[in-house]
């Protein structure tokens, strides 16, 4: 059991956002966080990541919490935000080995995952360039990029496929999948449900806070069964309970 | 359109006066006061030392008023969103432009006449022109800093292609044509030469404003920049939020790195210092004092006073340098990476010292120069160590533990 989110009530301010929210990321499992605009899946993440502490309930991954020892709980995570976060000072080289740095990585043996991952992203040529004036695509590749360099055992991506061409989106799912067989978690909030349907091993459906359903699609297709076939479907069906 | 040109003038000049309240406070009347009638002291004396008929008198008055000339921008007041939302409103953006020409004459004509009135006296002695011929010059120099502002306004358009017609060396070169005339001939013709021109313009943006495109990104970048450079003037006297400095790549200075090896450890010094470097708003900073302090202290002769002017110049930097503490806390991994937070004081007490320890030897060095005294120089070495050791070691930990502490 890698990650362990229980009964978290949490948000920006006192007043909760989070409603007792419950799931979990197994190893080796891919897990999609869906949910409309403002359903809090951004705020779930911000708690999982560490930059909100949640008023109630825990978070545990692999049997650390961020209490007990921030240092060990925050070396498992890596992080690729939905709008990319860039120092503005840095070039794309001095990004990655901040990254190399924070992470204490093999400094040899990061440089060449990193080359191999710059060559996918077709990045490799812009080492000396400063990464904030790129465009977004390049800039979310850059985050792709700084991720996965990481031996991580979660991986927290928010929307990655808005922005991203097709070839690297392709080749984010392609990683996604090779840390997967490598026993890593992922979990991921997207909008884009068909893309979701093929690659997550699970979904959490979040609604105003609460989780709604929660399961493979198969049993998210037992539990509505009237809903239809895709999670797409489902999705839609979820939401129009609250909109009647 | 003249509508949205005012309410955004009114929010505009709120502003201005926002910080000119700041810029003006009494100290500062009180030295302005004193520096003018100082200056005005020593012109009518200066004036008092010449006599007729000096070559240079005429190439002193053009290259004043031709500088004078090119005072006074073009405020357009246009904002970046303006090129989304005002562009399908594009032809009635021709009125709000007139009516951003008209506010922008308003203080460029008047800096044109106050010139011209100051340059009267130089050039009735030195020239002996009459009161008229004056004025009429004035008038040249006004009709001609309307004719630059039309051209201003002209070049919004993309009447020319891609070159505009507002470049400085086409500016310069009719100012210099236009007043030399003036000056060399008669002022009349400056005055009809600068009216042909005026008319001119004004009647090919008359016919061609209607079939262009307005330049959005280009007057968009312009008008920044003239705010850019009025609020870097505030940012000498207070403190502008609008202002996020500039980042430059600054290779030449790569070699400054070398030293720190991208260890765990390092991560923050390895930040902090090239975002120090390439940044320019706390390096600037740093720059600025260590330079007025250096020319300061060569100037200063005595015993006590330099030491006390070198201790006085450390703690300014030291103490404008905090904030740079914060300067990632927006960036979302400064929080996710694990990197202890008493790295991150580390590191930048490391930064700190280094800086204060390269200003301290640049002013001693000024200082041994200026008073040539073993006593002074061994005293000042000694207060600087003490001071730089307690600033960054001492003081800024503890300081910037309080400050984390009160934010949560």
């Amino acid at each position: 059991m890698a990650l362990e989110v229980s009964h978290v009530v949490g948000g920006y301010s006192q007043i909760p956002v989070l409603k007792d929210i419950s799931f979990d990321v197994k190893d080796g499992e891919l897990v999609g966080l869906i949910g409309l605009n403002g359903a809090g899946k951004s705020t779930t993440i911000n708690h999982v990541i560490g930059l909100l502490t949640p008023h109630k309930g825990t978070i545990t991954l692999n049997g650390v919490t961020i209490q007990q020892d921030s240092q060990a709980y925050k070396q498992q995570i890596a992080y690729i935000p939905e709008t990319p976060v860039l120092y503005q000072e840095l070039t794309l080289r001095e990004h990655l080995e901040v990254t190399m740095m924070a992470y204490d990585l093999d400094h040899d043996q990061a440089w060449a995952t990193a080359h191999e991952l710059l060559k996918t992203f077709r990045l490799d040529n812009k080492l000396d360039w400063f990464p904030a004036n790129f465009s977004k695509g390049m800039k979310q590749k850059v985050m792709i990029v700084c991720a996965f360099l990481t031996q991580a055992k979660l991986f927290i991506i928010d929307e990655p496929f808005l922005g991203l061409d097709p070839l690297a989106v392709n080749d984010l799912l392609n990683l996604i999948e090779d840390r997967k067989q490598k026993g890593a978690s992922i979990l991921m909030s997207t909008h884009v449900l068909d893309t979701a349907q093929r690659y997550c091993d699970r979904f959490v459906l979040l609604h105003d806070g609460q989780v709604k359903t929660e399961g493979t699609l198969s049993e998210l297709q037992a539990a509505l069964p009237e809903a239809g076939e895709s999670l797409n479907d489902i999705y839609l069906s979820m939401t129009k309970v609250d909109r009647a | 359109m003249t509508a949205l040109f005012k309410t955004r003038l009114q929010r505009h000049l709120r502003e201005m006066a926002k910080y000119l309240r700041l810029v003006f406070n009494d100290f500062f009347v009180f030295a302005l006061l004193f520096l003018l009638g100082g200056l005005g002291y020593g012109y009518s004396n200066m004036l008092k030392t010449l006599k007729s008929g000096y070559w240079w008198a005429p190439v002193v008055a053009l290259l004043v008023l031709v500088i004078v000339a090119q005072i006074g921008r073009f405020a357009t007041l246009i904002e970046d969103a303006d090129r989304v939302f005002l562009l399908p409103r594009e032809r009635a953006m021709h009125a709000y432009l007139v009516a951003a020409r008209r506010y922008s004459q308003g203080l460029a004509q008047a800096t044109q006449v106050i010139a011209v009135f100051l340059l009267a006296p130089f050039m009735s002695v030195t020239m002996g022109w009459t009161v008229l011929s004056l004025v009429e010059l004035g008038l040249a120099q006004i009709i001609l800093k309307d004719a630059l502002l039309r051209l201003d306004l002209a070049s919004v358009y993309q009447v020319t292609g891609q070159t505009r017609m507002n470049r400085w060396e086409f500016k310069w070169l009719l100012s210099l044509i236009i007043l030399a005339a003036g000056l060399w001939t008669l002022p009349l013709v400056a005055v009809v030469l600068a009216l042909i021109l005026d008319l001119a313009v004004a009647l090919w943006t008359a016919q061609h404003w209607q079939k262009q495109q307005i330049r959005w990104r280009e007057q968009i970048k312009l008008e920044d920049n003239r705010m850019l450079g009025i609020y870097r003037f505030f940012n000498m006297f207070t403190e502008v939020p609008m202002l996020a400095g500039t980042i430059k790549r600054r290779r030449y200075l790569d070699w400054l790195f070398k030293t720190i090896k991208p260890q765990h450890d390092h991560l923050y010094l390895y930040l902090f210092s090239r975002g120090m470097v390439r940044g320019s708003e706390f390096s600037g900073l740093v720059v600025r004092l260590t330079v007025i302090g250096m020319l300061l202290l060569y100037f200063v002769r005595g015993e006590w006073l330099p030491v006390v002017l070198v201790a006085l110049f450390i703690y300014l930097i030291g103490f404008q340098l905090l904030p740079f503490f914060q300067q990632y806390d927006d960036v979302v991994f400064t929080h996710v990476y694990p990197v202890l937070p008493a790295q991150r004081l580390k590191s930048f007490v490391t930064l700190i010292t280094l800086i204060l320890s390269v200003a301290a030897l640049l002013l001693w060095v000024v200082v041994v120069i200026a008073n040539p005294h073993v006593l002074t120089a061994g005293i000042t070495l000694l207060v600087e160590v003490v001071e730089v050791w307690y600033l960054a070691r001492i003081y800024t930990p503890q300081r910037l533990a309080r400050s984390t502490e009160n934010r949560g």
